[in-house]
């Protein structure tokens, strides 16, 4: 079996604004193995969504690929889910329907999509809440619902965005140990986009830590950690701590970077007036 | 009320006691019976001339004669299926057209003007334009209600397209979903509350109007046998008419949209 799975070269995205272009990512480049669990850690706004949307084909980088197997990603592809921030369930739909929904697109016949729907809502210890609608779940049960889904249609890859960040600690604790158990078992490959540290940690075999806007990599962590991880071991507390040094670092030189171009815009804007006066 | 005098009167008024929702749910009838009651005493006492307002119990008796006329029944008739064709060709063309407003920014920024321009003039001033170009017709009673019955069912969808989170369109990409899948697995019922709403007062909006235009312009409906039996003095009949009319506006709401709106409270 070839070892890369997923392959980023030099991707690089640039936005159309209104007054100027901004510039999401730059040259971001890394592997993913098959079966690795890889965490995509970076400052706030750096554009961490922006690469997982792009390996999703749920957007096009304008310079670099994403390959999946050595094959370049244009488009959504059927071997890549993914599981949502908000969730991303169709409120009319119920639980059984919402899990069902990959499988219609993929034209699976109704009884044969049934049954593994029902089968992904066991995995996730939501069976028997097949016909609840989505407003009748607490935000935990709706992202087990938006796993199942990503599951049933039986992926190679899974991509996560900021998939705990939008319920309650103690469910996100419990998930995040039922994703571990899922990624064992399946031997699936996982991308998780998360702002958590121990979260990253925790869970990933590969923490990819991103500088900010532009987006580079800035250092990749291997965790080298058996499961379950405990957060109290040394390893993790040094990693966590080197992690947060770096984004502290990153944060500190963006902030002088705008404070810089203020001082440059301010400067532009003497040279303007003194242009304006001698005029 | 409190809710203790609230199961008291119920329990007055049905011999058993009831939920006191039950009581709240069912208030719009006793109103009702109490409108027609004061209308009864009114017409009976002569405080009206009764050339002016013929009693309840006349015009019922009438109305229950004539649901049993087939002439009576099909101009009814007439006038609904006038009011179901403009709905359904407003249904037709703004749809579509308020989608594309909806998720294209140009397209809205274009349009919604112009729409609004049109939807600001009163509807019934097209008639006469209408009358001129199609003549005093079923053509320009259908065009005139679909024309009416547009810009709410427009509004309503344009906004309910607005609504839909940037998430869903991502899931069906993912999922691949093709865009007649997008359209009508993800789309449509996410502007389903909308449009049901837009609909609803198209509908309402399409009966005032069939009813002024078959007036204005005598066609063959429920409206032109209103008009011709007040001003031949049968007004018992003319509201014998009317109360047909309420009935099935009513029976229409409460049985298809009521439906429609059933169904979309489950979920949302």
């Amino acid at each position: 079996m070839m070892k890369k799975h997923l392959e980023l070269d030099s991707v690089t995205k640039y936005y159309a604004g209104q007054q100027k272009q901004l510039h999401a990512l730059h040259e971001v480049s890394f592997d993913i193995d098959h079966g690795e669990f890889v965490s995509i850690v970076g400052p706030s706004g750096c554009g961490k969504s922006t690469l997982l949307k792009i390996i999703a084909g749920l957007d096009s980088p304008s310079s670099g690929e994403v390959r999946v197997r050595g094959n370049p990603v244009h488009g959504p592809h059927s071997k890549i889910s993914m599981v949502f921030q908000s969730f991303g369930l169709f409120p009319w739909r119920t639980v059984i329907e919402n899990v069902e929904y990959g499988l219609e697109m993929r034209n699976v016949p109704r009884e044969e999509r049934r049954e593994i729907a029902s089968r992904h809502l066991d995995m996730v210890g939501l069976g028997g809440y097949d016909q609840m609608y989505p407003k009748q779940l607490s935000g935990g049960m709706k992202q087990r619902v938006g796993i199942a889904r990503a599951l049933a249609v039986d992926p190679e890859v899974v991509l996560m965005d900021e998939a705990f960040s939008a319920i309650d600690e103690v469910t996100a604790e419990v998930l995040r140990e039922e994703v571990t158990s899922i990624h064992n078992h399946t031997g699936k490959t996982f991308v998780l986009v998360t702002h958590n540290l121990p979260e990253a940690i925790e869970l990933a075999d590969k923490v990819v830590v991103l500088s900010s806007r532009p987006a580079k990599v800035k250092r990749i962590f291997n965790v080298d950690l058996n499961r379950p991880r405990d957060r109290a071991h040394e390893v993790f507390i040094h990693m966590h701590r080197d992690i947060l040094h770096l984004l502290k670092e990153e944060l500190e030189n963006s902030l002088l970077r705008h404070k810089l171009r203020g001082v440059k815009e301010l400067s532009n804007l003497h040279d303007m007036e003194d242009h304006a006066l001698e005029g | 009320m409190s809710v203790e005098k609230q199961k008291a009167l119920t329990l007055s008024l049905t011999g058993r006691i009831l939920p006191h929702q039950t009581v709240s749910n069912y208030l719009w009838v006793m109103v009702l019976a109490l409108g027609f009651a004061s209308w009864e005493v009114v017409a009976r006492l002569r405080l009206l001339p009764s050339s002016n307002l013929p009693a309840f119990s006349s015009v019922l008796v009438i109305f229950l004669f004539s649901v049993q006329q087939p002439a009576f029944l099909l101009r009814i008739a007439h006038s609904f299926l006038n009011l179901l064709c403009g709905l359904i060709l407003a249904f037709s063309v703004a749809l579509p057209t308020a989608f594309v407003a909806g998720s294209k920014n140009p397209f809205d920024m274009t349009l919604t003007p112009l729409v609004m321009i049109f939807g600001a003039l009163p509807d019934l001033s097209f008639l006469p334009l209408l009358v001129l170009w199609f003549g005093a017709g079923d053509t320009a009673c259908v065009i005139m209600a679909s024309v009416a019955a547009f810009f709410p069912i427009y509004f309503t969808v344009r906004e309910g397209t607005k609504s839909i989170p940037r998430e869903l369109y991502d899931v069906t990409a993912v999922f691949k979903s093709n865009k007649l899948s997008t359209f009508t697995k993800m789309v449509l019922p996410s502007i389903s509350p909308h449009l049901f709403s837009g609909l609803r007062l198209a509908y309402d909006f399409d009966w005032e109007i069939i009813i002024a235009i078959e007036i204005a312009t005598r066609v063959a409906g429920i409206g032109n046998f209103i008009e011709g039996k007040v001003s031949s003095g049968s007004l018992a009949q003319g509201f014998a008419a009317i109360m047909a009319i309420a009935l099935l506006a009513v029976a229409v709401d409460k049985t298809f949209f009521g439906t429609l709106e059933s169904w979309s409270k489950k979920w949302s």
